[in-house]
Protein backbone atom coordinates (compact mmCIF):
# COMPACT_ATOMS: atom_id res chain seq x y z
CA UNK A 1 0.00 0.00 0.00
CA UNK A 2 1.77 3.08 -1.05
CA UNK A 3 0.72 6.44 0.99
CA UNK A 4 -1.11 7.60 -1.70
CA UNK A 5 -3.27 4.72 -1.99
CA UNK A 6 -3.70 5.21 2.41
CA UNK A 7 -4.12 8.91 2.13
CA UNK A 8 -7.21 8.29 -0.56
CA UNK A 9 -8.76 5.25 1.45
CA UNK A 10 -8.45 7.74 5.24
CA UNK A 11 -9.73 10.13 2.75
CA UNK A 12 -12.60 7.96 1.76
CA UNK A 13 -13.46 6.78 5.34
CA UNK A 14 -13.61 10.37 6.86
CA UNK A 15 -15.50 12.03 4.54
CA UNK A 16 -18.07 8.66 4.06
CA UNK A 17 -18.13 9.50 8.11
CA UNK A 18 -18.65 12.71 7.96
CA UNK A 19 -21.85 12.39 5.49
CA UNK A 20 -23.46 10.83 7.93
CA UNK A 21 -22.62 12.44 10.72
CA UNK A 22 -23.35 16.23 9.61
CA UNK A 23 -26.22 17.88 10.56
CA UNK A 24 -26.61 20.43 7.92
CA UNK A 25 -27.89 18.41 4.74
CA UNK A 26 -25.38 21.17 2.21
CA UNK A 27 -22.55 20.60 4.26
CA UNK A 28 -23.84 17.03 3.68
CA UNK A 29 -24.21 16.80 -0.06
CA UNK A 30 -21.08 18.15 -0.42
CA UNK A 31 -18.83 15.61 1.82
CA UNK A 32 -20.90 13.51 -0.20
CA UNK A 33 -19.31 14.94 -3.48
CA UNK A 34 -16.09 14.77 -2.21
CA UNK A 35 -16.45 11.00 -1.16
CA UNK A 36 -17.42 10.24 -4.86
CA UNK A 37 -14.23 11.90 -6.17
CA UNK A 38 -12.18 9.88 -3.57
CA UNK A 39 -13.66 6.79 -4.78
CA UNK A 40 -13.06 7.71 -8.47
CA UNK A 41 -9.73 8.06 -7.68
CA UNK A 42 -9.80 5.23 -6.00
CA UNK A 43 -11.12 2.82 -8.75
CA UNK A 44 -8.54 4.52 -11.02
CA UNK A 45 -5.48 3.55 -8.54
CA UNK A 46 -7.14 -0.05 -8.94
CA UNK A 47 -7.21 -0.15 -12.77
CA UNK A 48 -10.73 0.26 -13.73
CA UNK A 49 -10.79 3.41 -15.47
CA UNK A 50 -14.17 2.69 -16.78
CA UNK A 51 -15.55 2.42 -13.55
CA UNK A 52 -13.81 5.63 -12.14
CA UNK A 53 -15.29 7.69 -14.94
CA UNK A 54 -18.39 6.99 -14.31
CA UNK A 55 -18.44 7.57 -10.68
CA UNK A 56 -17.00 10.68 -11.19
CA UNK A 57 -19.33 11.45 -13.45
CA UNK A 58 -22.95 9.92 -12.42
CA UNK A 59 -21.65 10.18 -8.54
CA UNK A 60 -19.67 13.15 -8.46
CA UNK A 61 -21.30 15.07 -11.02
CA UNK A 62 -25.07 14.31 -11.78
CA UNK A 63 -26.34 13.12 -8.11
CA UNK A 64 -24.50 16.08 -6.31
CA UNK A 65 -26.66 18.67 -8.68
CA UNK A 66 -29.68 16.64 -8.36
CA UNK A 67 -29.47 16.40 -4.64
CA UNK A 68 -28.45 19.99 -4.63
CA UNK A 69 -31.55 21.14 -6.37
CA UNK A 70 -33.56 19.30 -4.32
CA UNK A 71 -32.69 21.10 -1.18
CA UNK A 72 -33.15 24.39 -3.12
CA UNK A 73 -36.91 23.01 -4.02
CA UNK A 74 -37.82 21.96 -0.68
CA UNK A 75 -36.56 23.39 2.87
CA UNK A 76 -33.17 23.08 4.46
CA UNK A 77 -33.66 22.98 8.01
CA UNK A 78 -31.74 25.42 9.52
CA UNK A 79 -29.45 24.03 12.36
CA UNK A 80 -27.33 25.36 15.52
CA UNK A 81 -25.26 21.70 16.12
CA UNK A 82 -22.37 20.87 13.40
CA UNK A 83 -23.07 16.72 13.62
CA UNK A 84 -25.59 14.77 14.81
CA UNK A 85 -25.62 13.67 18.31
CA UNK A 86 -25.23 10.05 18.62
CA UNK A 87 -26.89 7.26 19.90
CA UNK A 88 -24.11 5.51 21.67
CA UNK A 89 -25.29 1.91 22.09
CA UNK A 90 -26.19 1.84 18.76
CA UNK A 91 -22.96 3.38 17.21
CA UNK A 92 -21.58 0.02 19.76
CA UNK A 93 -23.65 -2.22 18.40
CA UNK A 94 -22.83 -1.01 14.70
CA UNK A 95 -18.89 -0.39 14.89
CA UNK A 96 -18.51 -4.11 16.98
CA UNK A 97 -20.56 -5.38 13.80
CA UNK A 98 -18.62 -3.46 11.34
CA UNK A 99 -15.19 -4.55 13.11
CA UNK A 100 -16.63 -8.68 13.02
CA UNK A 101 -17.20 -8.32 9.13
CA UNK A 102 -14.04 -6.30 8.31
CA UNK A 103 -12.00 -8.91 10.58
CA UNK A 104 -13.48 -11.87 9.11
CA UNK A 105 -13.88 -10.34 5.07
CA UNK A 106 -10.57 -8.12 4.55
CA UNK A 107 -7.93 -10.61 5.07
CA UNK A 108 -10.00 -13.06 2.11
CA UNK A 109 -9.72 -10.11 -0.39
CA UNK A 110 -6.62 -11.10 -2.95
CA UNK A 111 -3.95 -8.13 -3.06
CA UNK A 112 -4.80 -6.17 -6.33
CA UNK A 113 -3.18 -8.40 -9.47
CA UNK A 114 -2.68 -11.15 -7.56
CA UNK A 115 -2.46 -14.30 -10.03
CA UNK A 116 -4.27 -16.75 -7.49
CA UNK A 117 -7.45 -14.12 -7.17
CA UNK A 118 -10.84 -15.28 -7.29
CA UNK A 119 -11.46 -13.42 -10.23
CA UNK A 120 -9.28 -16.08 -12.34
CA UNK A 121 -11.57 -18.54 -10.95
CA UNK A 122 -12.62 -19.61 -14.20
CA UNK A 123 -9.00 -18.51 -16.01
CA UNK A 124 -11.02 -19.69 -19.57
CA UNK A 125 -13.68 -17.19 -19.95
CA UNK A 126 -11.60 -14.55 -18.24
CA UNK A 127 -8.65 -14.83 -20.40
CA UNK A 128 -10.94 -15.99 -23.48
CA UNK A 129 -11.93 -12.18 -23.35
CA UNK A 130 -8.60 -10.84 -23.01
CA UNK A 131 -6.87 -12.75 -25.40
CA UNK A 132 -9.45 -12.77 -28.20
CA UNK A 133 -11.12 -9.08 -27.75
CA UNK A 134 -9.09 -7.81 -30.88
CA UNK A 135 -9.16 -10.42 -32.55
CA UNK A 136 -13.12 -11.02 -32.67
CA UNK A 137 -14.06 -6.97 -32.39
CA UNK A 138 -11.39 -5.09 -33.33
CA UNK A 139 -11.42 -2.72 -30.66
CA UNK A 140 -8.74 -2.22 -27.85
CA UNK A 141 -10.87 -1.90 -25.17
CA UNK A 142 -11.91 -5.26 -23.72
CA UNK A 143 -14.82 -3.69 -21.41
CA UNK A 144 -16.55 -2.06 -24.26
CA UNK A 145 -16.22 -5.03 -26.11
CA UNK A 146 -17.44 -7.17 -23.19
CA UNK A 147 -20.36 -4.71 -22.83
CA UNK A 148 -21.21 -4.06 -26.38
CA UNK A 149 -20.12 -7.45 -28.14
CA UNK A 150 -19.99 -10.25 -26.20
CA UNK A 151 -22.58 -9.31 -23.35
CA UNK A 152 -24.82 -7.04 -25.69
CA UNK A 153 -27.88 -8.08 -24.56
CA UNK A 154 -27.42 -7.51 -21.21
CA UNK A 155 -26.42 -3.96 -22.07
CA UNK A 156 -29.48 -3.93 -24.12
CA UNK A 157 -31.56 -4.62 -20.95
CA UNK A 158 -29.53 -2.12 -18.61
CA UNK A 159 -30.27 0.68 -20.96
CA UNK A 160 -34.15 0.06 -21.38
CA UNK A 161 -33.91 0.26 -17.55
CA UNK A 162 -32.27 3.86 -17.51
CA UNK A 163 -35.06 4.48 -20.23
CA UNK A 164 -37.60 2.88 -17.73
CA UNK A 165 -36.49 5.22 -15.08
CA UNK A 166 -37.07 8.22 -16.70
CA UNK A 167 -40.25 6.64 -17.83
CA UNK A 168 -41.61 5.98 -14.11
CA UNK A 169 -40.09 9.17 -12.84
CA UNK A 170 -42.67 11.03 -15.22
CA UNK A 171 -45.13 8.41 -14.27
CA UNK A 172 -44.51 9.51 -10.36
CA UNK A 173 -45.44 12.78 -11.07
CA UNK A 174 -48.33 12.77 -13.01
CA UNK A 175 -46.48 14.25 -15.89
CA UNK A 176 -46.22 14.21 -19.78
CA UNK A 177 -43.16 16.36 -19.76
CA UNK A 178 -39.92 17.01 -18.41
CA UNK A 179 -40.71 20.21 -17.39
CA UNK B 1 -25.24 29.39 -2.00
CA UNK B 2 -25.31 32.30 0.14
CA UNK B 3 -28.71 33.61 0.72
CA UNK B 4 -31.06 30.75 2.26
CA UNK B 5 -33.31 29.70 -0.62
CA UNK B 6 -36.73 30.35 -0.13
CA UNK B 7 -38.11 27.10 -2.24
CA UNK B 8 -38.48 29.40 -5.16
CA UNK B 9 -36.47 30.52 -8.14
CA UNK B 10 -33.39 30.32 -6.78
CA UNK B 11 -31.66 31.51 -10.01
CA UNK B 12 -29.14 34.75 -9.15
CA UNK B 13 -27.40 36.14 -11.94
CA UNK B 14 -23.03 35.82 -11.58
CA UNK B 15 -20.80 37.16 -13.67
CA UNK B 16 -18.51 35.02 -12.49
CA UNK B 17 -20.34 31.66 -13.32
CA UNK B 18 -21.70 32.72 -16.98
CA UNK B 19 -18.41 33.33 -18.16
CA UNK B 20 -16.62 30.70 -16.41
CA UNK B 21 -19.30 28.53 -18.44
CA UNK B 22 -19.20 30.33 -21.58
CA UNK B 23 -15.26 28.92 -21.79
CA UNK B 24 -15.49 25.79 -20.19
CA UNK B 25 -18.69 24.29 -22.09
CA UNK B 26 -17.10 23.86 -25.52
CA UNK B 27 -14.22 21.59 -23.97
CA UNK B 28 -16.62 19.81 -21.56
CA UNK B 29 -18.79 18.86 -24.91
CA UNK B 30 -15.98 18.85 -26.54
CA UNK B 31 -14.66 15.79 -24.15
CA UNK B 32 -17.59 14.14 -23.52
CA UNK B 33 -17.63 13.24 -27.36
CA UNK B 34 -14.57 12.02 -27.50
CA UNK B 35 -15.08 9.82 -24.52
CA UNK B 36 -17.98 8.49 -26.17
CA UNK B 37 -16.72 8.17 -30.01
CA UNK B 38 -13.59 6.83 -28.39
CA UNK B 39 -14.65 4.75 -25.26
CA UNK B 40 -13.99 1.60 -27.75
CA UNK B 41 -10.03 1.96 -27.38
CA UNK B 42 -9.80 4.17 -24.64
CA UNK B 43 -11.76 3.99 -21.30
CA UNK B 44 -15.36 5.42 -21.51
CA UNK B 45 -18.09 4.83 -24.12
CA UNK B 46 -21.49 5.43 -24.10
CA UNK B 47 -22.87 5.54 -19.98
CA UNK B 48 -19.83 7.72 -19.02
CA UNK B 49 -19.72 10.11 -22.29
CA UNK B 50 -23.94 10.43 -22.19
CA UNK B 51 -23.52 11.61 -18.60
CA UNK B 52 -20.97 14.31 -19.75
CA UNK B 53 -22.85 15.26 -22.68
CA UNK B 54 -26.02 15.69 -20.15
CA UNK B 55 -23.54 17.99 -17.54
CA UNK B 56 -23.29 20.69 -20.87
CA UNK B 57 -26.64 20.93 -20.57
CA UNK B 58 -27.00 21.40 -16.10
CA UNK B 59 -24.19 23.85 -16.84
CA UNK B 60 -25.31 26.01 -18.82
CA UNK B 61 -29.20 25.63 -17.03
CA UNK B 62 -27.01 26.86 -13.64
CA UNK B 63 -25.52 29.77 -15.65
CA UNK B 64 -28.14 31.04 -17.79
CA UNK B 65 -31.05 30.07 -15.38
CA UNK B 66 -32.96 27.20 -15.52
CA UNK B 67 -36.46 28.39 -17.28
CA UNK B 68 -34.42 30.00 -20.43
CA UNK B 69 -32.80 26.68 -21.17
CA UNK B 70 -36.09 24.85 -20.77
CA UNK B 71 -37.24 27.11 -23.06
CA UNK B 72 -34.11 27.07 -25.25
CA UNK B 73 -34.26 23.14 -25.56
CA UNK B 74 -37.46 21.99 -26.53
CA UNK B 75 -38.95 19.24 -24.40
CA UNK B 76 -39.64 16.87 -27.65
CA UNK B 77 -35.85 16.98 -27.71
CA UNK B 78 -35.58 15.29 -24.20
CA UNK B 79 -37.69 12.57 -24.91
CA UNK B 80 -36.96 12.02 -28.74
CA UNK B 81 -33.16 11.29 -27.06
CA UNK B 82 -34.50 9.01 -24.64
CA UNK B 83 -37.05 6.95 -26.61
CA UNK B 84 -34.68 7.24 -29.69
CA UNK B 85 -32.04 5.65 -27.79
CA UNK B 86 -33.78 2.52 -27.37
CA UNK B 87 -35.12 2.37 -30.80
CA UNK B 88 -31.55 2.83 -32.23
CA UNK B 89 -30.30 0.01 -29.54
CA UNK B 90 -33.14 -2.22 -30.89
CA UNK B 91 -33.19 -1.27 -34.51
CA UNK B 92 -29.85 -2.89 -35.02
CA UNK B 93 -30.53 -5.90 -33.27
CA UNK B 94 -33.24 -6.35 -34.57
CA UNK B 95 -31.65 -5.30 -38.36
CA UNK B 96 -29.18 -8.37 -37.51
CA UNK B 97 -31.83 -10.51 -37.20
CA UNK B 98 -33.55 -9.98 -40.04
CA UNK B 99 -30.33 -10.28 -41.89
CA UNK B 100 -30.30 -13.62 -40.73
CA UNK B 101 -28.29 -13.75 -37.56
CA UNK B 102 -28.59 -13.20 -34.08
CA UNK B 103 -29.31 -10.64 -31.97
CA UNK B 104 -26.29 -7.98 -32.35
CA UNK B 105 -24.61 -10.48 -34.02
CA UNK B 106 -22.42 -6.96 -36.20
CA UNK B 107 -20.39 -9.06 -38.54
CA UNK B 108 -23.90 -9.28 -40.82
CA UNK B 109 -24.11 -5.84 -41.16
CA UNK B 110 -23.53 -4.58 -44.60
CA UNK B 111 -21.17 -1.85 -43.51
CA UNK B 112 -17.44 -1.64 -43.50
CA UNK B 113 -15.82 -3.16 -40.48
CA UNK B 114 -18.89 -3.87 -39.51
CA UNK B 115 -18.67 -5.42 -35.76
CA UNK B 116 -16.41 -2.17 -34.54
CA UNK B 117 -18.77 0.04 -36.12
CA UNK B 118 -21.67 -2.05 -34.92
CA UNK B 119 -20.56 -2.02 -31.41
CA UNK B 120 -20.27 1.92 -32.09
CA UNK B 121 -23.70 2.32 -33.05
CA UNK B 122 -24.96 1.04 -30.13
CA UNK B 123 -22.67 2.97 -28.06
CA UNK B 124 -23.16 6.52 -29.74
CA UNK B 125 -26.84 6.32 -31.01
CA UNK B 126 -28.18 4.07 -27.97
CA UNK B 127 -26.77 4.37 -24.60
CA UNK B 128 -25.10 7.93 -24.97
CA UNK B 129 -28.30 9.14 -25.81
CA UNK B 130 -30.75 7.33 -23.23
CA UNK B 131 -27.88 8.38 -20.48
CA UNK B 132 -27.99 11.81 -21.80
CA UNK B 133 -31.60 12.62 -22.25
CA UNK B 134 -32.20 10.91 -18.55
CA UNK B 135 -29.51 13.04 -17.22
CA UNK B 136 -31.09 15.99 -18.67
CA UNK B 137 -34.73 15.02 -18.20
CA UNK B 138 -34.27 14.36 -14.11
CA UNK B 139 -32.67 17.81 -13.81
CA UNK B 140 -35.63 19.36 -14.90
CA UNK B 141 -38.41 17.34 -13.43
CA UNK B 142 -36.52 18.12 -10.04
CA UNK B 143 -35.77 22.15 -11.12
CA UNK B 144 -39.49 22.02 -11.83
CA UNK B 145 -40.37 21.25 -8.54
CA UNK B 146 -43.25 19.17 -6.79
CA UNK B 147 -46.45 20.74 -5.70
CA UNK B 148 -50.01 19.88 -5.55
CA UNK B 149 -51.03 21.89 -8.77
CA UNK B 150 -48.45 20.96 -11.19
CA UNK B 151 -49.94 16.79 -10.04
CA UNK B 152 -53.51 17.61 -9.78
CA UNK B 153 -55.41 14.09 -10.87
CA UNK B 154 -57.73 13.89 -13.70
CA UNK B 155 -61.17 13.58 -12.87
CA UNK B 156 -62.33 10.43 -12.30
CA UNK B 157 -65.26 8.33 -11.79
CA UNK B 158 -65.08 7.36 -7.97
CA UNK B 159 -65.88 2.96 -8.13
CA UNK B 160 -65.50 1.56 -4.88
CA UNK B 161 -64.58 4.49 -2.92
CA UNK B 162 -66.23 3.17 0.10
CA UNK B 163 -66.92 -0.52 1.70
CA UNK B 164 -70.14 -1.87 0.36
CA UNK B 165 -70.63 0.90 -1.84
CA UNK B 166 -73.22 -0.24 -4.75
CA UNK B 167 -71.86 0.20 -8.16
CA UNK B 168 -73.39 3.42 -9.42
CA UNK B 169 -75.85 2.86 -12.45
CA UNK B 170 -75.81 6.75 -13.77
CA UNK B 171 -71.74 6.84 -14.11
CA UNK B 172 -69.89 8.96 -12.44
CA UNK B 173 -72.24 11.51 -11.03
CA UNK B 174 -70.06 14.13 -8.45
CA UNK B 175 -73.46 14.41 -6.67
CA UNK B 176 -72.70 13.11 -3.10
CA UNK B 177 -75.78 12.25 -0.13
CA UNK B 178 -78.55 11.51 -2.36
CA UNK B 179 -79.02 8.02 -0.73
Amino acid sequence: MTPLEATLIAFVLVTAVATALFRDVLSAIIVFGAYSLGMAIIYTLLLAPDVAMTEAAISAGVTTILLLLTIAKTVRPPTDELFESVNVPALIAVGAFALVLGAAVLPEIPAVGDPDAIAWANPEVTGYYLQNTYADTGVQNSVAAVLAAYRGFDTFGEAVVVFGAAVAVLLVLHREVFA
Amino acid sequence: MSAPDTGGDSYTESQVIMSTVKIVTPFVLTYGLFVTFHGADTPGGGFQGGAIIGVVILMLAFAFGIEPTRDWLANSTVIGLIAGGVVAFAGIGVATMLLGGAFLEYRLLPIPDPVRYGMEGIEILGVAAIVSGTVIGLFFVTAAGFTAETTARPERSRVGTSEGDQPRIRGDTDTEGDD
